[in-house]
């Protein structure tokens, strides 16, 4: 050690002081700093501990021949930071990889130890020779990318990105109308029409399934309905006898079905017949 | 370096400072080194490879942690050992000037883009605006010793009195 000199009590000078209280300044800083991170580390665990939900995911007919895929997006915020402006996006293919529609929802702000809720809709157009029309007949995967974007606590942008393929159960799974043999003589021909299909959707079929036999040069032969009254998972079977018109024969033409249901129409798919 | 003679007093001022000699400041800074090997580079070394052994990709290689962190032992210790010095002021400004670069490093790396195992989610985190916060400590790391230079170069012992007083 060096030597000992006589104590001093003296107030440093300036330049001294500036030092000083530039060392303290930057330690505080430091110190918030390493605060703020593991607070931020901590809470951030949190809220991906509490998981993201999908909620009320419903699918149901809508007017103008489309679908509804509707629900809510809940993220709960158990840290102690606010997420900010939080927005999410979802486009959905088909198993084609053919476009059916996109969703999206936000912006919204989840202060800490609250629920923010972001309510999704998508009318998915499935009548005739839409794109979407495979929805109708076909049980198929959906291919589905959502992404979000936000801003969590204050100075940390965050976004996701989530690839899944979820599983969609066709209202009139293979979806079948034939027409019959002809039968009966002079001015009155009868053809049985049958319908079948599996209701693979979650919700139920409760209308009308109207139908119409034309012939090959597109002349109304003839037509019925049936009240559907399908709930989900069930398979409808029924044949209906149809006096054609006269002359007309459904030979080569095609069967056009209809289903109604309050305000909607949904065109199925035409049905060649042999 | 050697640490300069016990200053003169002043009957009117008195003054005076103990500077630790350099073999007991040596001594000082290797059980230093203890605590900040263990936060510069173990913690997060450990960290990284616990994270890394669970398939996650790393936003940074361990080597970099591992020579990064070396690095800001080096310049912490030599600032230690150099302290009763005039190379003090500028050993702080290299130690600063280091541990700011290591942000620019880490800097460059934001954002990062989390794949989660086994999963189709992916996770991308920007961390600059928190990077560009800190980077304020070694700004001013670098001030105090641009100061401390200064105050050296007037004057070479009076901060000693304050700094290793007697």
């Amino acid at each position: 050690m060096a030597t000992l000199v006589v104590p001093t009590h003296r107030r440093p000078p300036a330049i001294y002081r500036l030092a000083r209280a530039l060392r303290w300044i930057g330690a505080i800083v430091l110190a918030a700093l390493i605060v703020f991170a593991g607070t931020a580390a901590y809470s951030a665990v949190e809220v991906a501990r509490s998981s993201a939900q999908s909620r009320g995911l419903s699918a149901s007919f809508a007017p103008n021949g489309t679908i509804e895929i509707a629900g809510s997006f809940s993220l709960s915020n158990p840290g102690l930071y606010p997420i900010r402006g939080l927005q999410m996006t979802a486009r959905i293919a088909n198993s084609t990889g053919v476009f059916l529609g996109r969703l999206g929802g936000g912006q919204i702000d989840i202060s800490p130890s609250s629920t923010g809720t972001i309510p999704i809709s998508l009318y998915i157009p499935v009548s005739g020779t839409d794109a979407a029309a495979s929805l109708l007949t076909e049980d198929q995967y959906l291919r589905v990318d959502a992404w979000g974007n936000a801003t969590y606590a204050y100075v940390f942008p965050v976004s996701v990105t989530l690839s899944e393929n979820r599983s969609w159960g066709a209202p009139f799974e293979n979806f079948r109308a034939s027409v019959g043999a002809p039968s009966g003589g002079g001015g009155s021909v009868t053809v049985p029409v049958t319908v079948t299909f599996s209701n693979h959707a979650g919700f139920p079929e409760v209308g009308t399934l109207t139908f119409v036999i034309v012939s090959s040069n597109l002349v109304d032969c003839g037509g019925g309905s049936f009240t559907l009254d399908a709930p989900p998972g069930t398979l409808f079977d029924q044949t209906q006898n149809v006096t054609l018109s006269s002359g007309c024969s459904p030979s080569g033409g095609q069967l056009q079905s209809t289903y109604s249901s309050g305000g909607t129409v949904i065109s199925l798919p035409r049905e060649a017949i042999p | 370096m050697s640490a300069p003679a016990p200053s003169p007093t002043s009957p009117g001022e008195p003054a005076g400072y103990r500077v630790p000699s350099l073999g007991y400041r040596i001594l000082i800074a290797c059980l230093r080194l203890i605590p900040s090997f263990f936060l510069l580079v173990a913690l997060p070394v450990t960290v990284l490879t616990f994270v890394h052994s669970r398939g996650v990709a790393l936003p940074i290689s361990t080597f970099a942690v591992t020579a990064w962190g070396l690095a800001l032992i080096a310049f912490g210790t030599a600032r230690y050992i150099l302290r009763p010095t005039r190379a003090y002021g500028p050993i702080s400004i290299a130690a600063s000037l280091v541990a700011l670069l290591y942000l620019v490093y880490a800097l460059s790396l934001s954002p990062y883009r989390l794949v989660v195992p086994g999963g189709s989610a992916s996770i991308v985190a920007g961390y600059s605006l928190f990077l560009e916060l800190v980077m304020i400590v070694p700004v001013i790391g670098i001030l105090v010793g641009i100061v401390v230079t200064i105050e050296d170069a007037r004057s070479g012992t009076e901060r000693l009195t304050f700094d290793f007083p007697a």
